[in-house]
């Protein structure tokens, strides 16, 4: 069942004008991951004009996206494609709809990390990723070497004021739970 | 000597320590200080955007905050972070209610968004121009055929003015012809290198990545040169991550004043793909440069 009130919500939180997009594929064109997107960039902008809230928030595309704005700079109408992306992504969780977790998963690691240190600890965050999908070895070799030419972040930096942060960012992020 | 406030982020505290390193060295040579930002946060990079905008917004407006105390302006080397931090001072100065929520959450501080930040290249060409950098340049970079690798979000600050061209940036380009490099044409100035997704989805990162150093040895570059630790750190990786990519080293810019200044570089040992070649065709330190 097509909602036709989906538009206004995405135009309303993205504050992106999405309804003067004329199907150029302009977007699609620049974008270097649609070939790995089950729906191209201006297919599912299309979706969101025809109301399609279920299969836009379910869409692998939003999580397959690098938020390399490459579509918004391009769109003739100025449309800023990544940004709606970006809301697509926010409304997905909340609606309980998103298919592809791990950049979620790494996103709500890498915050929380944040939360706790001020600064991202490195090494805690992709342990942490890595524990929570049971990948021990799949980047052994890469990590030894980043290792070697001391290129990860073996200690903590944490700032001073990082229990008011932690605070603020826990009010701030409401329901996703940091 | 002029002083502008400095917000290194994570990435240059951390896997890419050598380029602040870099950096100071490079920039103290022409009389600009950077004093660091006092107790600053990360960014967000491209998470908070994803957990939503109030966090996205706050995280920006903390160090906006502190920048903006100290009354300079502010240079951020990353490129994720001088995005962010540029994007967040334009909505918290343009937009009343995301001013009033984000100084609700940071008080004490304060922030109005009127902080101005400015890239590595800005810099160079803003507090030190083309005229002083060619000056100083001795040692003979002809060898040097270098790929100028911007990334892709250092001219997409949606919302924010660009600093160059957003498609076809140049400010690189002329900096490396000042310090006597030729820098190639190629069209992968701004392709994305796959920044954070080469955790959580190495395949990605690994063809783009892959990709961009293959069209730089395409063009003719024997190295590449960027700005942003995220993309020197993807591009440096590329053996790991797809074993049959044109293998080019990876230089920051500041790297390739070293060259430019001293002739040698100092923290050559951290790049991942060997630099040696390069070094060697421009001569060792102490060569007679008259
Ligand atoms: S580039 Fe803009 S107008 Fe063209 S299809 Fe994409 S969103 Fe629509
Ligand atoms: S922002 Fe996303 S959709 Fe747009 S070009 Fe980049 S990867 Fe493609």
């Amino acid at each position: 069942m097509p909602q036709f009130s989906f538009l206004n919500e995405i135009e309303t939180v993205s504050k992106a004008g999405i309804s003067s997009c004329y199907q150029c594929c302009r977007c699609t064109n620049g974008c270097p991951v649609a070939q790995d997107m089950d729906i191209v960039p201006h297919r599912l902008i299309r979706y969101i004009i025809d109301g399609e809230r279920e299969k836009a928030l379910s869409s692998g595309t939003i999580w397959t996206c690098l938020n390399c704005a490459t579509c918004s700079v391009r769109c003739p109408n100025g449309i800023d494609v990544a940004r709606v992306f970006e809301t697509l992504r926010v409304l997905s969780v909340e609606a309980h709809l998103a298919t592809a977790m791990d950049t979620r998963l790494f996103d709500e690691i890498f915050i929380e990390n944040i939360s706790k240190h001020g600064r991202l600890y490195e090494m805690e965050a992709v342990m942490r990723y890595r524990l929570h999908k049971k990948e021990f070895f799949g980047d052994a070799d890469m990590g030894l070497a980043m290792m070697r030419k001391g290129r990860i972040g073996l200690t903590p930096h944490n700032i001073r004021d990082r229990k008011k942060l932690g605070k603020v960012m826990r009010e701030m992020a409401g329901k996703v739970k940091i | 000597m002029t002083t502008l406030s400095y917000y290194p982020g994570c990435s240059l505290k951390t896997s890419s320590s050598f380029y602040e390193h870099s950096l100071r060295k490079i920039l103290s040579f022409y009389g600009i200080e950077l004093k660091e930002l006092d107790d600053w946060s990360c960014c967000g990079a491209s998470a908070a955007p994803t957990i939503n905008d109030k966090i996205t917004d706050v995280l920006g407006a903390r160090n906006i905050a502190i920048a903006e105390r100290e009354g300079l302006h502010l240079v951020a080397p990353c490129s994720a972070c001088y995005a962010r931090t540029k994007v967040a001072a334009s909505r918290i100065q343009q937009d009343r209610e995301t001013r009033e929520m984000v100084n609700r959450a940071i008080s004490p501080l304060v922030c109005t968004g009127s902080l101005e930040v400015r890239n590595v290249i800005e810099v160079f060409l803003e507090y030190i121009g083309t005229e002083r950098i060619s000056d100083s340049a001795v040692y003979d970079l002809g060898t040097v055929r270098a790929a100028a690798y911007y990334g892709c979000v250092l001219t997409r600050t949606t919302g924010a003015p660009p600093s160059d061209d957003i498609e076809d940036p140049v400010g690189m380009d002329i900096i490396l012809r000042c310090l006597g490099a030729d820098p190639v044409a190629w069209q992968h100035k701004t392709e994305c290198c796959g920044a954070g997704a080469t955790i959580t989805n190495k395949k990605m990162t690994a063809s783009l990545s892959g990709h961009i150093m293959d069209m730089a040895a395409a063009a003719g570059a024997n190295a590449v040169v960027t700005t942003c630790p995220l993309c020197q750190l993807n591009l440096d990786l590329t053996p790991h991550l797809k074993k049959d990519s044109a293998k080019l080293p990876v230089f920051f810019l500041t790297e390739i004043f070293e060259l430019a200044l001293f002739g040698a570089i100092e923290w050559g040992k951290r790049h991942l793909i060997p630099v040696d070649d390069i070094l060697k065709s421009i001569g060792t330190p102490g060569d007679d440069v008259a």
